[in-house]
């Protein structure tokens, strides 16, 4: 049976959870946060007898048109050979132009030409892997012109073309439809739930654009009651999923992290039971 | 025509950096949020986030500026170097000469030193562990052969000298520390930065071992380095300095 519900490992927790062995799913790292060798990635590699892992990154940029930084897939590669993770994931945005690194997850255009782009970039990936890479739908403050094709519908293709799988973050459903004036629900229409590896959840900020309140994903408080109730909605239509609650801002003590994730392993239990006796009702 | 995905990246890129680039804000769908708004969430986030990597970076930099100095320094830095990769323990080589270079920090001539001095901490925290020289290492080689041995510095391992009491103005900018007044004029500092097992650390040289380990790290023999010592402090001491630095573990393992 998959692990039900993790956390994000952020270095302030690192001592307490070695200590403490809390009981969670499995923890999350971010790549780039332990490529250069340092006595955290020692501790890592301590933690990882006791739990799964999922190795989650920000840098690969496998929306760039300049194609993958090679010297930089060669590190994540040797990381993930290393901790051996249950999943490996990073996002539908760009990162890297003209060779510098913007530490942002910036927004593609969803069109032929991305699309392309972006199956190319992965099977790069997957090929340096020689596994499996999950996508996960980005938070977005704005929308091209130019695009052709919905989100989802560009997530799906990916999909179908690349063979990867999807890491869907409800959080980022919110935001994004709150900001694009699109409905959470629809959003989730056609998307194919068996691709799905995992679901993230994080809290989001509120912030002024030019008068108009604008979504800001900032990983920076609890996970919102929007947001709870659409992943309720996800779990109904997709099923569980191993689920990580993310930390990123004004980190509080580990357990709220603990917290959050009991919440999200208590949606999981209520929509799959309750689901269950559906089923059973209607057979 | 729409822009190539390659030349909307491009526009993308010299817009974060402040260029005026209405070919991408007429890509941007508009609506009630003007595109400039929108793509300035994506502008913030770049130099906010990298502002934060810098910090954790430079913390004895910050602390002695505080937050909002720090935030027009390092801002003013992003937007002449980003990073080149997506390690951001690994930016901000640079920021050292930047300070130097920076008008509103001269009245803080010594900020540059500290911004170097956080910066070989950083290095040695990432450097790989390795093997330290031991006293009974040494033991094996033939008396003969010591003058004329090479010692490769252990890994993160480097010696930073200022003209400031650079560990002075550390302690004080510590976390916790009390408001001591640091006298500028206190005269030099030789700091040997070095890995620990779960941190990094520096110790406090003298003249003398501070070019000892000077002459070592460019690859010279131990003769070479004891001469150099003796030349820069009369009160050198080989065997004494010696033993301090191996217990430091200042030295790698002999190949």
């Amino acid at each position: 049976m998959n692990p039900v519900a993790g956390i994000g490992l952020r270095s302030p927790h690192l001592s307490a959870i070695g200590r403490e062995q809390p009981a969670t799913g499995f923890l999350e790292i971010h790549a780039e946060n332990y490529l250069a060798g340092s006595p955290a990635l020692r501790a890592v590699e301590r933690l990882r007898a006791d739990y799964a892992f999922s190795i989650h990154a920000v840098g690969l940029s496998l929306g760039s048109a300049e194609g993958l930084d090679d010297a930089h897939l060669a590190r994540v590669a040797a990381l993930v050979k290393r901790l051996e993770p249950a999943w490996v994931s990073d996002h539908l945005s760009w990162s890297v132009s003209g060779g510098r690194y913007f530490n942002d997850l910036l927004p593609l255009p969803y069109t032929e030409e991305a699309l392309e782009v972006v199956v190319r970039n992965i099977a790069r990936l997957q090929d340096a892997l020689g596994r499996q890479v999950s996508i996960e739908n980005p938070s977005c403050y704005l929308r091209f012109a130019h695009s052709t094709l919905s989100e989802p519908a560009f997530l799906s293709e990916l999909v179908r073309r690349s063979g990867c799988g999807l890491l869907l973050d409800p959080n980022n459903i919110v935001v994004t439809a709150h900001n694009l004036r699109l409905d959470p629900r629809d959003w989730l229409d056609g998307l194919p739930g068996p691709a799905i590896t995992e679901y993230h959840l994080a809290g989001h900020a509120t912030n002024d654009a030019d008068g108009e309140p604008i979504l800001i994903d900032d990983h920076g408080s609890r996970v919102s009651d929007a947001v709870w109730a659409l992943f309720a909605e996800v779990v109904k239509r997709f099923g569980a999923r191993p689920t990580l609650i993310e930390w990123d801002t004004d980190i509080p003590p580990l357990g709220v992290l603990l917290d959050e994730a009991a919440r999200a392993a208590g949606v999981i239990e209520t929509v799959v039971v309750a689901g269950g006796r559906d089923a059973a009702r209607a057979a | 025509m729409p822009l190539a995905l390659r030349d909307l990246q491009a526009a993308f890129a010299a817009h974060i950096v402040g260029a005026d680039r209405a070919d991408l804000a007429a890509a941007v769908a508009g609506d009630t949020i003007p595109a400039a708004a929108r793509l300035g969430v994506h502008r913030h986030h770049v130099f906010a986030s990298l502002g934060t990597a810098l910090a954790e970076t430079f913390p004895t930099v910050q602390a002695l500026v505080g937050p909002d100095f720090f935030r027009g320094l390092a801002r003013a830095f992003i937007g002449r170097v980003l990073p080149v990769q997506p390690v951001l323990s690994e930016y901000g080589v640079d920021f050292p000469a930047f300070i130097a270079g920076y008008e509103a920090a001269r009245d803080l001539p010594y900020l540059a030193d500290v911004a170097r001095l956080d910066w070989a901490l950083n290095l040695a925290f990432h450097a790989p562990p390795g093997d330290r020289l031991q006293a009974a290492d040494l033991s094996a080689v033939p008396a003969e052969r010591l003058p004329s041995m090479s010692i490769a510095l252990a890994a993160g391992a480097v010696l930073i000298n200022s003209r400031y009491p650079l560990d002075r103005i550390w302690e004080t900018s510590q976390p916790g520390a009390g408001d001591e007044t640091v006298d500028l004029n206190a005269g030099a500092s030789y700091l040997l930065v070095l890995r620990r097992p779960d941190d990094a650390t520096f110790a406090s040289l003298s003249a003398g071992e501070a070019a000892f380990i000077e002459t070592l790290a460019v690859g010279r023999s131990l003769e070479r380095a004891a001469g150099t010592a003796f030349g820069a402090d009369p009160a050198f001491d080989l065997s004494t300095a010696f033993a301090r630095l191996l217990s430091l573990g200042a030295f790698a393992a002999l190949q």
